[in-house]
C-alpha cells in the first residue's frame, strides 16, 4: 500500500521556539487519521507543513508522492481547512463558489450547492452572517469541491456546538465513503486534528499523537488497540514485565500496581489482570508519561517508540 | 429501512454494534429476507462512523451468511439468523433461576452476579475465537 | 484571478467612480464659470495691471482642488496596504493560497489591476484638475509651485503607483493592516515632502539672474523659485547692524545712515555693489520636471514591488 503521507525527521523552528522536532510518521492511503495532542503540541504546524503553507527547518515530507509546494498541480490535490475557518466575511457562499470555480481546474460547484441546500444554508448571505456551524460546513464543502485526494483539517470541531459537530463529522465520513456499492475506498484520505480524542474516535481509523513537538504514537487504531493492554495487580516489582513488554505508564498505590503496556507477546504471569484499554486511555497514557519529564516508556524498545507504526 | 444507532461510549466497538443491530432487527422481524440494508454512505451520514467500520460489519454479516452483496445494487438480507429450538428459553430460564437462588444463598448480591456473568461471557467469547 | 479581484474590489471601485464623477461634475461647472470670467475680464485687467485682484472662483473649489493631492495617498492606503495585510490578518490567505494558484500569480494579478486602477483614477483626477486650473495658471503663473505642480500633469499618476506599491510592500512586511496603513502614510508623506521641498528644486542645474535692487520684471511664465535675495560685490549676503531690513535682507553697515531716509537705501546699496539675485527653474522645464519626478516615483515603486514579491516567496504563509 502506498502511503499518502510520509515524513522523516520533520523539524520546524520559529526563531528560538521549536514547534516540531524530528517527526517521522506514515499515513497509509484511504485512512481517516486523528492528529491528537495538547494545545501547542505542534498539530497546526504539522498540518501547515503538509499543506505547503510553511516550509520545514529540517527533514522532509512526502505527500501524495511529492514535496508540498506552491504548484497548482499539487494544490489541486490537497484541501486544507484552517482552524479559524477563513472565509471572506462580506462575500456570499455563491461568491466563494465562484472564486473556487475560477481558481481550480477540477471544481464541483454542484456538490457545494447540493450540500448547502440539504443543510439549509443560504447561498446569498454574506459569510460573516452565518453561524459557526454553517461556516464550517460551507468551508468543508468548498474544500471538497476541489475533489482533492487528501484533506487536512485543523481543529475543525473546536468552535462547534455538539449538534454541529455531529453533522460535520457525518459530512466528513460521508465524503470518505465509497461512492457506489462495491467500490473500495472513496480515494479520499483525511487528517483532522483535535485536542479531544473522544470527539473523533468513532470516525477515525488511524491515529497520530504529538506531544512536546514529537510523534509519540502513529498507527491504525485497530492495531494500537490490539497492541496495548492495561495490567492490574498487587503492588510489586515490574522488572520482569519490563523485560518482555514496553511499559508506557506505571501507577502505584500502596497496594496496587497499574500498568499500561505495549505487548510484545502474551502476558504469562497470572497475577496480572489483563484489560483492554480504549483509545483515549492509550493516548492519555503516552501523553502523561511524557509530562512527568521521563522519556516515554520503560523496558523493551523504549528508544524505538517514535517508530511505532501500524502500516501493513 | 433499518436505522442504526451507534453509542460512542459503549464498551462494544461500533462495528459490532451494527452487526448486533442487524441481527436483532432480523430476529424481531423488522428486516425480512430480500430487504436492502442501508448503503455504507447512508449509514456513515447518519452515524458519523468510519466507512471501513460499516464495511467490516457488513463483511462479518456476509461471512455469517445473513446478508449478500449484489454488485451495483447494494447489500441484501439473505437468511435469518438461526434461532434456538422451541422451549429453549423456558428451559434455560428455569436453570438460571435455580442458579440465582444458589448464588444468593452463597452470599452474592445482584451486582456481584452481573459482574460474574459478564466476565464469564467475555472469557467464553475469547475461548471461541482462540 | 481577474474575476476574483473584480469580485473583491467591485464595491470599492464603484465608490471611487462615484466620487470621481461628483468631483468631475463640480469642477466642470466651476471651471466653465471661471473660464468665462477670465475671458471676459482678462483683456481689461491686463491693460490696467490689476489682474491680481480678479477672483475667478469660489475659494471652496480651490480648497477642493488642492485636496486632490490626497488621492494617490488614499488609494495607496485603502487599496494597497490592506491588499495583503488584511488577508494575512484574517487568515483568508489560507483560503486563497490553497486554491490551485501560485501565490505569485495571486499577487501579480491583484496588484496589477489595482495599480492600473489607481493610476487611471489619479490620471483622470489630474486631467480634470489641470483643465480647471487653466485660467488660474494664466492669471497667477504659479503652475510650477509645490501645491500646484503636484496635482496637475502626470506626476499624480507616478504618486499613485508609488503609494500603491508602498502599501503593498508595507502589508507584506508588517502583515497587519493598521501598521501597514501607518507606514504607507508616513512613508508617502515624508518622501513627498522631501522631494517637493528640496530634491525637485535640483533636478537640473537652476538658472541664476541678477538685477538691480529697484526691481526688474520677473522671468516669464510659471517658474519655480529655488532661492532669492541680495548679494554684495563679493557674492556674500549683506551683513547689517540693527533690526532694519530692506526687502527682507539686513541693511549693510555702510548704508547705515540711509535708514533715516528709506528712499535712499536702495541707491546706497546699489552704489556699493549690492544686487538682487534669483535662482530658479524656468517655466520651459515644467514638463521635463514632471517627467523626471514621475520616473523617480515609478522606479521606487518597482523596487518596492520587487521586494514584496521576494518576501512573498520566502516567507511562510
Amino acid at each position: 500500500m502506498t502511503a499518502v503521507i510520509q515524513t522523516s525527521g520533520l523539524t520546524k523552528h520559529y526563531g528560538r521556539v521549536t514547534a516540531l522536532s524530528d517527526c517521522t510518521l506514515t499515513v497509509p492511503e484511504g485512512r481517516i487519521s486523528a492528529l491528537v495532542g495538547a494545545n501547542g503540541a505542534g498539530k497546526t504546524t504539522l498540518l501547515r507543513l503538509l499543506a505547503g503553507l510553511a516550509a520545514p527547518t529540517a527533514g522532509e515530507a512526502v505527500v501524495l508522492g511529492g514535496t508540498p509546494r506552491q504548484d497548482p498541480a499539487y494544490l489541486a490535490e490537497i484541501g486544507f481547512l484552517a482552524q479559524e475557518i477563513p472565509l471572506y466575511r462580506r462575500l456570499t457562499a455563491q461568491d466563494h463558489i465562484g472564486i473556487g470555480a475560477h481558481l481550480n481546474p477540477r471544481w464541483d460547484g454542484a456538490l457545494v450547492r447540493d450540500r448547502l441546500a440539504s443543510l439549509k444554508i443560504p447561498l446569498d448571505r454574506p459569510a460573516g452572517t452565518l453561524s459557526g456551524g454553517q461556516r464550517a460546513q460551507l468551508a468543508l464543502a468548498l474544500t471538497l469541491a476541489k475533489r482533492p485526494r487528501l484533506l487536512l483539517l485543523d481543529e475543525p470541531l473546536a468552535a462547534l456546538d455538539p449538534l454541529a459537530r455531529q453533522n460535520f463529522l457525518a459530512s466528513l465520513a460521508e465524503a470518505a465513503a465509497p461512492k457506489g456499492e462495491g467500490e473500495v475506498g472513496g480515494g479520499l484520505a483525511i487528517v483532522l486534528s483535535s485536542h479531544l480524542i473522544a470527539d473523533i474516535e468513532r470516525v477515525c481509523d488511524h491515529l497520530i499523537l504529538l506531544a512536546a513537538s514529537r510523534v509519540q504514537l502513529c498507527g491504525d487504531t485497530e492495531t494500537l488497540l490490539a497492541q496495548h493492554r492495561v495490567l492490574t495487580g498487587p503492588r510489586k516489582d515490574t522488572t520482569a514485565i519490563a523485560r518482555t513488554h514496553l511499559i508506557v505508564r506505571e501507577d502505584n498505590t500502596a497496594r496496587q500496581t497499574t500498568l499500561l503496556v505495549k505487548l510484545n507477546g502474551p502476558v504469562i504471569d497470572p497475577t496480572w489482570t489483563v484489560d483492554e484499554p480504549n483509545l483515549e486511555e492509550i493516548v492519555l497514557g503516552y501523553m502523561s508519561q511524557d509530562e512527568a519529564g521521563h522519556g516515554v516508556g520503560r523496558g523493551q524498545a523504549a528508544g524505538r517508540l517514535s517508530a511505532i507504526g501500524g502500516d501493513r | 429501512m433499518i436505522r442504526f444507532r451507534v453509542n460512542g461510549r459503549s464498551a462494544v466497538p461500533p462495528y459490532q454494534q451494527i452487526v448486533q443491530q442487524v441481527r436483532q432487527a432480523l430476529r424481531m422481524g423488522l428486516l425480512a429476507v430480500g430487504d436492502q440494508l442501508p448503503s455504507v454512505r447512508e449509514v456513515v451520514a447518519a452515524t458519523a462512523v468510519n466507512p471501513n467500520t460499516v464495511l467490516k460489519a457488513y463483511r462479518d454479516l456476509e461471512r455469517e451468511g445473513l446478508v449478500e452483496p449484489r454488485a451495483g445494487h447494494g447489500t441484501f438480507v439473505r437468511a435469518l439468523p438461526p434461532g434456538p429450538p422451541p422451549g429453549t428459553h423456558s428451559r434455560l430460564g428455569r436453570t438460571l433461576a435455580s442458579w440465582v437462588r444458589q448464588a444468593r444463598a452463597d452470599g452474592l448480591d445482584d451486582e456481584a452476579m452481573e459482574s460474574l456473568l459478564r466476565v464469564t461471557l467475555q472469557a467464553s467469547a475469547e475461548e471461541e475465537i482462540a | 484571478m481577474t474575476w476574483v479581484t473584480w469580485r473583491q474590489y467591485r464595491s470599492q471601485g464603484a465608490l471611487a467612480a462615484a466620487l470621481f464623477a461628483a468631483l468631475a461634475v463640480a469642477l466642470l461647472i466651476s471651471g466653465l464659470h471661471a473660464a468665462q470670467v477670465w475671458h471676459s475680464a482678462s483683456a481689461g485687467c491686463r491693460k490696467d495691471g490689476i489682474c491680481g485682484n480678479l477672483s475667478l472662483t469660489n475659494g471652496a473649489f480651490t480648497t477642493l482642488v488642492i485636496a486632490t493631492t490626497a488621492v494617490p495617498l488614499l488609494t495607496g492606503m485603502f487599496w494597497g496596504a490592506p491588499m495583503v495585510a488584511h488577508e494575512l490578518e484574517t487568515g483568508t490567505n489560507q483560503f486563497a493560497w490553497m486554491q490551485s494558484i501560485t501565490r505569485r500569480r495571486w499577487l501579480a494579478v491583484r496588484a496589477g489591476w489595482l495599480l492600473l486602477a489607481a493610476a487611471v483614477l489619479a490620471g483622470a483626477v489630474s486631467a480634470v484638475v489641470t483643465w480647471w486650473m487653466g485660467p488660474d495658471h494664466a492669471l497667477n503663473a504659479d503652475a510650477f509651485k509645490a501645491n500646484r505642480f503636484d496635482i496637475t500633469g502626470i506626476v499624480p499618476v507616478g504618486y499613485a503607483i508609488f503609494a500603491m506599491a508602498l502599501g503593498i510592500w508595507a502589508g507584506m512586511l508588517f502583515r497587519r493592516t493598521l501598521p501597514a496603513l501607518a507606514v504607507t502614510l508616513a512613508g508617502f508623506a515624508g518622501l513627498r515632502e522631501l522631494i517637493a521641498l528640496w530634491l525637485r528644486l535640483h533636478y537640473m542645474t537652476p538658472v541664476t539672474v541678477y538685477y538691480k535692487l529697484t526691481g526688474s520684471p520677473p522671468p516669464k511664465g510659471s517658474y519655480l523659485t529655488v532661492s532669492q535675495g541680495i548679494v554684495g560685490p563679493g557674492g556674500q549676503p549683506p551683513v547689517g547692524t540693527g533690526n532694519y531690513v530692506f526687502n527682507g535682507e539686513p541693511i549693510p553697515a555702510v548704508c547705515g545712515k540711509a535708514i533715516q531716509h528709506p528712499g535712499s537705501i536702495a541707491p546706497c546699496m546699489t552704489a556699493h555693489g549690492y544686487r538682487e539675485y534669483l535662482t530658479y527653474q524656468p517655466a520651459s522645464r515644467f514638463w521635463t520636471f514632471q517627467g523626471i519626478e514621475t520616473g523617480i516615483f515609478v522606479v521606487l515603486a518597482a523596487i518596492l514591488l520587487a521586494v514584496a514579491f521576494w518576501v512573498l516567496k520566502r516567507r511562510d504563509a
